[in-house]
């Protein structure tokens, strides 16, 4: 929260330093009527040294209507076009003209610029690879609010992980969010929107845990749907839960003990009533004997299903643990109390 | 020079040395994995080297612990049968009556104390709490290391309760052993820093006589004075009872 909260900060400095000068104010409105009168026609473009034509057109509307339409003009992002004619454009490729606005957005949205950093698309850009940067997923002169309505996000993501999009629409939350749900999370709640780490390494697996509590122990959330807040809690008090606590990021992903999703599912997670849930009692045969190979049927009994254990469910246990929470204080108790009156006695005696 | 009598046997001082590094390893590897989130787990885990280290450890003291009760108890039973060893370790009427005794003498209601043989009500206390706690753990341990095995046979629902036994059965033996095993062989007034009698094997005759006078009496006679016992006690005569276990 601390880094969170210097952000904030850094965020309302920054956003004071640029009010001044970038509020849109006459003089900004006339410059942006300026640039538009030549990138305001449709044929606006010019040619890249391969040979490819690159469009340089802005439709004036949309970038009003942007959330940057009545506070930032042309060269607040674009300075090195305020001289006229403009300097040449040292790229070869459209790609190339595209990856060269990647640092237009840093002097006002530092934070997440330094984030998306550390993330797994900058990782695959920094090796050469086709990867999203900032205008990519937010847009460019079109610029909107990223999550009004939530679907943006799963959609912008589903231009390029379209398969995952598919799978997570036909998900229980995919569909409570085609629904217009503003509860369900969508790809950047788990996964997180700059800072995107690759999901495909220890470290975040075992976070996984951590993402489903976020929602799962929520108590007023979890009551509006009807759901348990137990989950987590009797999960963790599971011989699996136990084992993800204690677990260390140097293990190899293999040994790693089942988590929410190896049971759940991940993308694909349905309720748990559903005929086609992994965790179903009548599948869950199927879905143990993925890491226990040829488990019995009983096997699936030793799992309580997220119940506390009580006279109802799993009376045994409950049993077994109220016997020892009745004995071991008593029989300690006892002990105690017979060495405090032999240190007594041999007080008394002196 | 202090006159000693032999009280424990190579045999039995082993079996005490193996019972108590594996129940330290037992614990160090075991609480870990019941108070997961205590921050002390994480320590431990890492000082066996992580998760998998700690339970192979763990495994491998438990293996270790079944078959020496295995072994302990098949031998104790064996030598019942063939006469060679006397039940000193049974608990019976006289126990119940010394304990009785010896909580009157507590609470100033009787002026001596009870009188003890070769085992006191506390030690057998003791020693059957370790076998009967012993067994529980190698029977929930299994059920926990084999629980697919075990599901085949029998209802799933004794696995969890397996673990529940386990860990509370482990945390109950561990509370016996920091507070009365503690106390009796190393706090105690008269005891204290260190009773070395299950390391060394032998008891000084003076406290043999103070703890377990009726076993003294027994050896020595009730008149007969410490000094002309030391000859004796050095090396205990053949024919006197061997110490006993079971």
């Amino acid at each position: 929260m601390i880094t969170g909260r210097k952000g904030l900060i850094s965020g309302a400095l920054f956003a004071f330093l640029l009010a001044a000068p970038l509020a849109a104010g006459p003089k900004e409105k006339e410059e942006v009527e300026n640039c538009l009168s030549c990138h305001g026609d449709k044929s606006a473009s010019f040619k890249l040294p391969d040979g490819s034509v690159q469009s340089v057109y802005v439709d004036a509307v949309q970038f009003a209507s942007s959330v940057h339409g009545t506070k930032i003009s042309c060269t607040g992002c674009h300075p090195a076009q305020s001289e006229l004619p403009h300097p040449d454009v040292k790229v070869r490729t459209k790609a190339e003209f595209s990856a060269s606005f990647k640092d237009l957005c840093k002097s006002c949205h530092f934070e997440n610029y330094t984030k998306a950093l550390d993330g797994v698309h900058f990782a695959v850009i920094q090796k050469g690879g086709a990867a999203p940067f900032c205008t990519d997923c937010h847009g460019s002169h079109d610029i909107m609010k990223p999550e009004s309505p939530k679907t943006r996000v799963s959609d912008t993501c589903g231009t390029c992980h379209s398969d995952v999009a598919e799978v997570f629409g036909k998900s229980v939350h995919g569909l409570a969010l085609a629904k217009g749900s503003q509860d369900v999370p969508v790809c950047v709640d788990c996964h997180k929107a700059h800072d995107t780490a690759d999901p495909k390494t220890t470290s975040w697996r075992l976070k996984t845990v951590d993402a489903c509590a976020k929602c799962h122990t929520d108590k007023a959330l979890m009551k509006k749907y009807g759901l348990s807040t137990d989950v987590v809690q009797t999960y963790l008090n599971d011989f699996h839960g136990m084992s993800a606590s204690l677990a260390s990021e140097g293990q190899s992903p293999r040994v790693i003990t089942a988590l929410c999703v190896d049971c759940h599912g991940m993308h694909d997670i349905t309720k748990a009533k559903a005929g086609n849930s992994q965790v179903l009692q009548a599948n869950l045969q199927k879905t143990c004997a993925k890491c226990h190979p040829g488990a019995p049927k009983n096997f699936t009994d030793a799992w309580l299903s997220h119940y506390q254990p009580s006279p109802k469910r799993a009376p045994l246990v409950w049993a077994v643990g109220i016997f020892y929470k009745v004995f071991i204080p008593f029989l300690i108790g006892g002990l105690v109390l017979q060495i405090l009156l032999h240190l007594w006695r041999v007080m008394v005696n002196r | 020079m202090t006159d000693y009598a032999v009280r424990f046997s190579k045999k039995q001082r082993l079996e005490h040395f193996v019972v108590m590094t594996t129940f330290v390893l037992l614990a160090l590897t075991g609480f870990p994995q019941k108070f997961y989130e205590a921050g002390a787990a994480r320590f431990l885990v890492k000082i066996f080297g992580g998760l998998d280290g700690a339970r192979l450890v763990h495994r491998v003291s438990g293996f270790l612990f079944a078959a020496l009760t295995f072994f302990h108890l098949s031998a104790a039973i064996l030598s019942t049968l063939q006469h060679k060893m006397k039940m000193t370790l049974v608990p019976d009427r006289q126990d119940f009556k010394d304990a009785v005794q010896q909580l009157r003498y507590y609470l100033g209601l009787a002026d001596e104390e009870a009188r003890f043989d070769r085992f006191d009500y506390r030690q057998k206390f003791e020693y059957w709490g370790l076998v009967l706690g012993g067994l529980v753990m190698i029977a929930t341990g299994f059920i926990l290391y084999y629980p697919m095995l075990v599901a085949r046979f029998l209802p799933g629902e004794l696995i969890p309760m397996a673990k529940v036994a386990h860990s509370n059965e482990g945390l109950m033996a561990f509370l016996v052993v920091i507070t009365w095993h503690i106390y009796n062989a190393h706090l105690a007034p008269g005891i204290f820093p260190f009773d070395p009698a299950i390391f060394t094997g032998k008891i000084p005759l003076e406290r043999l006589r103070h703890e377990h006078r009726r076993e003294y009496d027994r050896l020595y006679g009730s008149d007969v004075k410490t000094a002309e016992a030391a000859g004796a006690a050095q090396e205990p005569a053949p024919e006197k009872p061997a110490p006993s276990d079971a």
